[in-house]
């Protein structure tokens, strides 16, 4: 079940909080935050039931280290060393990852440098895995390092499995969740939240289904495509892309957030414009945030600490190598630990200049950033490396250019070797697509983001009527069909 | 316990500034190049001086003097 459908929104949704909110109204935490979490269950297993006993696995096997952690940290009896408890769970989770989601990967690898045949297992990725592994590993890591005090179990499951956040993050922290869950009782029901929330939650489907799911039919023929793309079908593609990716994913976190709001429960900012950012390093202050802070404290941080001594040049090695990681953490293929790599170099290159002290204006920083995400995320979308080369060599102009047929009759152009027809036709495209990649362009780079639409508006009739709109425009649009997408990250 | 006069100097001496002069309020936003790098020099010279460690877990909460200050105090009295 996704958050733009209808049985969601619908059903699932309004059911769930009715149901929160006359639990919380008589002051039954408990019971509201057990309904909370059959709802998150029953989120989970609408996808595939076949994967609850292994999040539930996961969640017991990790609650359980933890628990045995925290206590040796207090000074309990030790029988087995904290050390080998904690390599122990780690290694079980990294395992776990391995399994699902690297094993072809690593087979076909071995495939090619030995010239083996082993045959390919395609397991299918469970729903969230790559999210409640790390975010169980953070803590396991804080466990350890003593900095688990609250323990619940209740609290503990509804942590990992809360559904807003199953399907696209943003990536949570157990020490701001649990004691959240534990705060519930005091909450009541308030209808500026609500209000709020539904907002947020209208904002981010408008960006799902109508921005997203345009953009997509563009990027999906330019990508998908065995014809080799001319120039200008070859970045409309690239360019598709980069705003399917970035409306569907912080629009997925704007409902998420939004739900959130409804039930009483903040969840981390995932995004903040990060079109507007003037470098690499700026950018990945304002992308998928909650990712940035898990890579900085459990991957950079950890890596950095095993030199003795930190210097400048090794904190540069630490941030690419974390950065290659979390490339690889994406997805598994070499295009994604290339993208990874990508944003790795950029960082250094970003920390080398401002270390020296090295001008940039900033119009020119934004200019250099927002094409360096473009081209990196054309390794990210592309299915292989080769279909990444192919749509790179369209961008760089190899495949020739092809301009509209009402532009044959300039001579200039035809003597510049330019041909013309269907220019668009490669992508599926047609003058919508150049009107709409321009209009995005400029909503992402000068207009405010949802969340800051939403932090100062006041409920007014005006702005219900908007939002009214935005609602009744969404849902008209959810009756195309659309690209089954979920994150597989 | 540990005073904001004996932090000073190795804020100093990690941003190489002279004029630097931190308050309880001060956060990574006031000095120019406390950024992810220099903030885990920072760190390492503050866990080097007071001989104290952080958990990875606490390192983002260390983004002012405050917190800083009395994270510190907190761990040389246990």
């Amino acid at each position: 079940m996704l958050f733009n459908s209808l049985e969601f929104i619908f059903i699932f949704l309004p059911i769930s909080l009715l149901v929160y909110f006359s639990l919380l109204r008589r002051r039954l935490a408990i019971a509201a935050k057990s309904w909370l979490l059959f709802a998150s269950l029953l989120f989970y297993s609408w996808w595939n039931i076949k994967y609850l006993p292994l999040i539930l696995g996961s969640i017991l096997f990790n609650y359980t280290i933890g628990g045995l952690l925290a206590e040796y940290g207090s000074g309990g009896k030790r029988p087995i060393p904290p050390k080998a408890i904690f390599i122990t769970g780690i290694a079980a989770n990294i395992a776990l990852l391995c399994w699902f989601k690297y094993m072809d990967f690593f087979i076909g690898t071995t495939n090619v440098l030995l010239s083996t045949q082993l045959p390919f297992l395609k397991i299918v990725l469970p729903l969230g895995i790559s999210f409640f592994t790390i975010t169980q590993i953070a803590f396991l890591v804080d466990a350890y390092e003593g900095l688990v005090e609250e323990r619940n179990l209740l609290s503990y499951t509804l942590f990992v499995t809360f559904f807003p956040h199953l399907l696209a993050g943003p990536i949570l922290h157990h020490s701001e969740m649990m004691p959240q869950f534990e705060r519930l009782r005091n909450s009541v029901l308030n209808w500026k939240n609500l209000y709020l929330g539904l907002t947020l939650f209208f904002l981010g489907l408008f960006k799902k289904v109508v921005i997203a799911d345009t953009f997509s039919v563009w990027a999906t023929a330019g990508f998908d495509t065995s014809q080799p793309l001319t120039l200008i079908p070859a970045w409309l593609a690239s360019l598709s892309y980069t705003f399917q990716l970035y409306f569907v994913f912080s629009g997925f976190c704007d409902m998420a957030e939004g739900i959130g709001w409804m039930c009483f429960i903040s969840l981390p900012v995932n995004f903040n414009s990060p079109y507007k950012a003037t470098g690499i390093i700026d950018f990945w202050k304002r992308w998928h945030i909650s990712l940035t802070n898990f890579v900085t404290t459990y991957l950079y941080t950890p890596i950095l600490r095993v030199f003795d001594r930190i210097t400048f040049t090794r904190s540069l090695v630490a941030i690419f190598l974390a950065m290659l990681i979390s490339g690889f953490w994406h997805g598994a293929g070499w295009n994604f630990i290339i993208w990874g790599g990508m944003h790795g170099l950029g960082l250094v290159i970003n920390h080398i200049w401002k270390k020296n002290k090295l001008p940039m204006p900033s119009l020119l920083g934004w200019l250099i950033t927002f094409n360096f995400v473009n081209v990196s995320f054309v390794f990210f979308r592309s299915k292989s490396l080769e279909g990444a080369l192919a749509v790179l060599k369209g961008m760089a102009g190899l495949n020739g250019v092809m301009l509209h047929r009402s532009l044959a009759k300039v001579q200039a152009l035809k003597d510049m070797g330019i041909s013309f027809g269907g220019w668009l036709d490669p992508i599926k495209g047609n003058d919508q697509t150049w009107i709409m990649a321009v209009c995005a362009l400029l909503i992402v780079v000068f207009w405010k983001n949802s969340m800051e639409i939403v932090s100062n508006a006041k409920p007014s009739w005006g702005r219900l009527c908007i939002l009214m709109l935005i609602a009744f425009w969404a849902l008209l649009d959810m009756g195309k069909v659309s690209e089954f997408l979920y994150f597989q990250f | 316990m540990i005073s904001i006069e004996e932090l000073n100097p190795i804020f100093r001496q990690v941003f190489d500034d002279n004029s630097i002069d931190i308050t309880r309020t001060s956060t990574a936003d006031d000095i120019d190049d406390w950024d992810s790098l220099t903030h885990m020099n920072l760190v390492m010279a503050v866990e080097q001086a007071f001989k104290i460690r952080f958990a990875l877990g606490e390192l983002q909460k260390l983004k002012n003097v405050g917190d800083m200050l009395d994270m510190i105090n907190t761990k040389i009295r246990t």
